[in-house]
């Protein structure tokens, strides 16, 4: 970029609908903005992000040969990539673009200010134009693909992710952390609509992986370090051997999928009567118990007995139906009881049966199990209140107020099965700290975007799969192993893949050597050179720079800046919140 | 490598097309009306997040127009599908939209001229378009469509306005249809979904009483894009309603219609009152449900804040009837509150009718089941293979699910598909 | 004399907090419109001279802000942050700028609430204080 070439800035102020437009004067902000100095076209228009709003920018570009962008709308975290890719194909250097937040930060919080939030929205503008004038065009760093995937876990979302991968050419590194694959499925028992088993489908998947080439399996295996970044992970993995010895292996992949899974809820030792009387089980321990590998070889038997009536309550561990419950639903549990209740009254016709339920979520086609069960003259009790579980002499009676008769009601039964949900894996917080990949506020692994992101982490290369990112059955586990893989896939088929370039970079003429950066850098990505004339100069690895700017801030001298984040740049942004220039 | 065809523009097909894409793989993306977008493009604001729907959609509509390894062909239909997987032949049938795409710049000017008015079916028939029309202002391809069943040139002979005053003179009454035939290694069916006729449920009134309406239809009142421009107002007197009800589970968990559960009503309604009660703060909204569908991720939590941020009323109910006031056009629902039975008649202003969802399945080429969803092979295995191997369906067409879902589902078959394409 | 509206600086990190304001947003939280963001990658990026540039502009209040010790995005830029800031707070009280017009704040991505709550708070402190005198000298 030449010194002298004149600034020439376009900006776009988005109404978003009416989600900015009805609370920002955008026609105001249009008129304030086209007074800032180096602004020679500014405009608004209803949504910048669709195809004629990106049309216009384009056509201004070359029209009003623009050479920086500001686009006021949503926040940078939705539309900033977007918008690059619109100077990309007008040609203008993706870098060259700022955005302001005027919708999250300015008309969603300030709706009853309108006039307070049309001042901010034009100091916010002023900011980014001001940034704007000092931005300079980047390209983007280019690192070579591993083409190989790491998947952690080996349930059935990661092995649907491996199978995927290994038919599609690739090599995968499944790490288990038990001696055996599959996960949790193996103690589901038969499945609905079906005589296949948990276990079933598990071996099915393990059938096709074990025996291809492709296809690493470590089990009894930890992940202990990851480093580097997409496209070139570096894994450390702890294979437990005999005799208490361990063995460390490093491996090198492309993209990484956490498959983690997920824990059943474990009621506390009196928590509807569980553990005070072995006539309490959970779901999870009946369904072991009717597998034809469980410790009753599949026979119904709780606490020693055939039971010839049987409650369910539902919702144990969700829904905050006692203290130590979840917010959360887990979704699966409604239709996981049924199924089982059905598979009981196929097999023990004459047994009578309970459900104490607070809401019967069997959505979409699981109602279906819902018209069966009451076909089988299963009896549904609603709570609001949680049942008490009141273990007695022969039998267990559960006492609940009944909402639909208005009634308090008491049951004496042989046996109680806690419907439980899904909680967090155990080593959840140890995975996400080491990927450097954030959780929600349920506990379980945050995907980028909820709606339209579901099996993408926010750190680039990494993706999430199965009940890692929240409850769900198999069938949803098993599609979500897919998914990633498909995510995965666009990594490593690619030569190579383009990183962002807004890493820190030295001035080598002001650079005093003096080392502080280097000593700062949390991937040690920095390393002080001694050149030929003895000077000593910090060097910055380009693939390991994340971008955080620390050595930046650090710096007495100034040498060391962060692209996109120069001093002069924030400190433009800082000026412009109070004046223009 | 060989080709993927994608049938159905939706975001299932979108997402769909963009991995297959990102993975180098060329995809034909065939969508039957002029636009790509689907029902996700109607939507005003997406649960639980309250993202704007074509906020966090029409970023994708724009990729899948921009990338060159998508071949977007709008405004044609799948007719039929021979072969084996990894080498299927498929006939499409480009429909003329009489209007050349590559002089059309969308500037509208053909729109604003034509006198001919036509019930608008993305606004679900509230507000009007012209024969020669753009179905919405995102609408990609940007690009004018004649619809010859209305437009005065073809019923009659006469007009042609359109033609004199189109700048880049796009306009080409002498358009056919044009066949073409594909050849493809896989092809994923992901062709959505409408809602059931509300008017089965007949006690409810919808089509008869002015002031019931569909969720589809009070999305679309909600929008700033709709025939209100965002005003939430009554179709019999144009004021703002008071007092808004929901009934849930209409033509859905019912013997008479439907026996499934459409597992997107609860939090589409849950979302459609606190949007309601965001446009007018005084307005109160009661939903009647019969069992709360929040199954989701973070649903439960938007269900609960609904209730204590929102003042949402929820009545666990199914109302037994709807009844009419001759004057004022208000709403008398008659119920039972079953977690207190008590027995009740209660006026409201305006109802909103949660209705059913049913998929639209492509016609030939799938197993499907009494509802038309489509049948799939190995649920457990590979949830979005059809029992014909290289073809799969994604999102609505397999059962009722919301974006999430969809979405998984897209990628998880872009993924099958794209070993059968490499396969070459 | 008209109402005094204080003008707050933030430096939110991008991971975090700024990601706690965008879903205030999306959640439709309200707060005072006295904040202006100033988004960096991580909140170890915020040299302190950036902070005392502000109150030389004219800022009643400074805020910075990012994620909680032990989750920074960057490992641990936020305990630099927090050396950084701490001396940084000992500095200005010494130019005789009230410690309530400077905060340093941990506000993860889920935290809208927090970000609620602090804004508030530091508005009305702010606000008791009045505009920021002596206007603060450096030389250039």
């Amino acid at each position: 970029m030449k010194v002298s070439e004149e600034i020439r800035i376009g900006v776009y102020i988005c109404h978003c609908g009416l989600n900015i437009a009805g609370v920002v004067n955008v026609k105001e902000v249009v008129e304030y903005v086209k007074t800032l100095p180096n602004v020679v076209v500014a405009k608004d228009y209803v949504f910048m992000c669709s195809a004629p709003g990106q049309a216009m920018i384009k056509e201004d570009i070359k029209k009003h040969k623009l050479n920086r962008v500001v686009v006021a709308a949503c926040s940078p975290s939705m539309h900033e990539p977007t918008f690059r890719g619109v100077l990309s194909d007008a040609g203008l250097n993706p870098y060259l673009f700022e955005m302001a937040n005027i919708r999250e930060h300015c008309s969603w919080v300030h709706p009853d200010d309108k006039e307070a939030a049309t001042e901010k929205a034009k100091e916010l503008v002023r900011m980014a134009v001001a940034k704007a004038r000092l931005l300079e065009p980047l390209e983007k760093i280019k690192s070579a693909v591993r083409p190989a995937v790491l998947v952690i876990g080996g349930g059935v979302a990661g092995l649907r992710a491996t199978l995927d991968l290994i038919e599609r050419g690739f090599d995968v590194y499944l790490v288990e952390k038990r001696s055996v694959l599959g996960g949790n499925a193996v103690k589901l028992g038969e499945l609905a609509y079906t005589t296949l088993t948990g276990k079933d489908v598990v071996n099915s998947l393990v059938e096709k992986i074990k025996d291809n080439p492709k296809a690493h399996i470590f089990l009894n295996s930890e992940v202990e370090k990851v480093d580097g970044s997409i496209g070139d992970f570096k894994v450390t993995v702890v294979r437990r051997l005999e005799e208490g010895k361990e063995e460390k292996i490093e491996l090198n992949a492309g993209a990484i999928i956490v498959a983690i899974g997920y824990d059943p809820y474990e009621p506390a030792i009196g928590e509807y009567g569980y553990k005070t009387t072995d006539k309490v089980v959970t779901l999870f321990q009946l369904m072991d118990i009717l597998s034809e590998d469980g410790p009753t070889k599949g026979e119904l038997l709780i606490g020693g007995i055939r039971p010839k009536s049987l409650a369910f309550i539902l919702c144990v561990g969700s829904l905050s139906t006692t203290p130590n419950a979840k917010p959360y639903c887990s979704r699966m549990c409604c239709s996981a009881s049924l199924k089982t209740i059905l598979k009981i009254k196929e097999k023990y016709p004459d047994i009578d049966v309970y459900v104490f339920y607070k809401d019967m979520r069997t959505y979409g086609k699981e109602e279906d199990l819902y018209w069966k069960a009451i076909e089988n003259e299963v009896k549904f009790i609603r709570f609001d209140e949680a049942p008490s579980v009141k273990p007695r002499d022969k039998f267990v009676e559960v006492e609940a107020f009944d909402t639909t008769i208005q009634e308090r009601i008491a049951i004496p039964v042989d046996a109680v099965v806690l419907a439980n949900g899904m909680v967090p894996a155990a080593d959840i917080e140890k995975i996400r700290v080491m990927l450097k990949i954030g959780c929600g506020a349920d506990g379980f692994l945050k995907e980028a975007h909820l709606k339209l992101r579901p099996v993408e982490a926010l750190t680039d290369g990494i993706f999430l799969a199965g009940v890692a990112t929240g409850p769900k059955n198999i069938i949803e586990s098993v599609a979500s192993g897919s998914a990633a893989a498909a995510k995965a896939a666009t990594i490593v088929t690619k030569e190579e893949i383009e990183v962002e370039p807004l890493i820190a970079r030295v001035n080598e003429d002001v650079c005093s050597g003096c080392g502080v950066c280097a000593a700062l850098c949390p991937y040690e990505a920095i390393t002080i050179e001694v050149k030929e004339d003895g000077k000593r100069i910090s060097k910055v690895n380009s693939m390991l720079c994340k971008g955080c700017g620390t050595c930046a801030a650090a710096c007495p001298s100034g040498a060391m800046q962060q692209s996109g984040f120069k001093d002069n740049q924030v400190m433009a942004q800082v000026v412009a919140a109070f004046r223009g220039e | 490598m060989k080709p993927v065809l994608v049938v159905g523009g939706g975001i299932a097909g979108i997402q769909a097309s963009l991995d297959l894409a990102d993975q180098g793989v060329k995809v034909y993306l065939v969508e039957k009306t002029p636009s790509i977008g689907g029902r996700m493009a109607q939507l005003d604001k997406t649960f639980p997040t309250l993202d704007c729907s074509s906020c966090i959609l029409t970023p994708k509509m724009v990729a899948v127009d921009r990338h060159e390894n998508i071949e977007l062909i709008t405004y044609a239909e799948v007719k039929e599908i021979t072969g084996e997987p990894g080498n299927f032949k498929v006939k499409v049938l480009k429909k003329p939209r009489y209007v050349d795409v590559d002089k059309c710049t969308g500037c509208g000017e053909c729109v604003m001229k034509c006198p001919v008015k036509v019930p608008n079916e993305f606004n679900l028939g509230m507000d009007m378009r012209k024969a020669i029309y753009i179905p919405f202002p995102q609408a990609v391809p940007l690009k004018a469509t004649i619809d010859p069943e209305h437009c005065l040139y073809f019923t009659k002979g006469v007009c042609r306005v359109c033609e004199r005053f189109c700048p880049p003179k796009a306009i080409n009454f002498n358009q056919k249809p044009e066949e073409v035939e594909l050849n493809v290694a896989a092809i994923i069916i992901a062709t959505g979904f409408s809602l059931d006729d509300a008017r089965k449920k007949e006690t409810y009134g919808y089509g008869v009483y002015s002031n019931v309406y569909t969720n589809l239809e009070f999305e679309r009142l909600l929008s700033s894009t709709g025939p209100t421009k965002g005003e939430v107002v009554r179709r019999s007197d144009g004021k703002h309603p008071k007092k808004i009800a929901f009934i849930q589970c209409v033509c859905s968990r019912d013997e008479l219609t439907n026996k499934y559960c459409s597992a997107i009503c609860c939090m589409a309604s849950t979302k459609e009152a606190i949007l309601a009660k965001e446009h007018l703060p005084d307005v109160e909204c009661t939903i009647f449900f019969m069992d709360v569908r929040a199954f989701g991720k973070g649903y439960q939590e938007f269900f609960e804040r609904a209730e204590r941020e929102f003042n949402i009323r929820y009545v666990r109910s199914k109302p037994a009837k709807i009844e009419e006031d001759p004057k004022t056009k208000n709403l008398i629902i008659t119920y039972e509150d079953t977690t207190s039975t008590k027995y009740v008649r209660e006026e409201f202003d305006m109802v909103i009718l949660a209705v059913g969802v049913r998929p639209i399945p492509l016609e030939g080429v799938l197993k499907l089941d009494e509802y038309n969803f489509a049948e799939i092979k190995e649920p457990y295995i590979d949830p979005v293979a059809t029992p014909k191997e290289g073809i799969f369906v994604i999102g609505m067409l397999s059962g009722p699910k919301d974006i999430p879902d969809s979405v998984t589902q897209a990628s998880a078959a872009a993924m099958r598909a794209s070993i059968l394409a490499a396969r070459g | 004399m008209a109402e005094f509206k204080p003008k707050i600086v933030v430096f939110a990190c991008n991971w975090c907090t700024y990601a706690a304001l965008d879903l205030a947003g999306t959640s439709r939280m309200k707060y005072p419109a006295n904040f202006r963001v100033i988004k960096v990658m991580c909140s170890g990026r915020v040299d302190p001279q950036f902070v005392l540039e502000a109150f030389k502009q004219g800022a009643d209040g400074v805020i910075v802000a990012g994620c909680h010790p032990g989750d920074c995005h960057y490992v641990n830029g936020n305990m630099k942050t927090l050396r950084r800031m701490t001396m940084l707070k000992k500095m200005l009280e010494e130019m005789g700028i009230e410690k309530e017009r400077f905060r340093l704040e941990w506000i993860s991505a889920a935290e809208a609430t927090k970000w609620v709550q602090v804004a508030n708070e530091m508005v009305e402190q702010v606000k008791a204080l009045g505009p920021l005198k002596p206007r603060l000298e450096v030389r250039e």
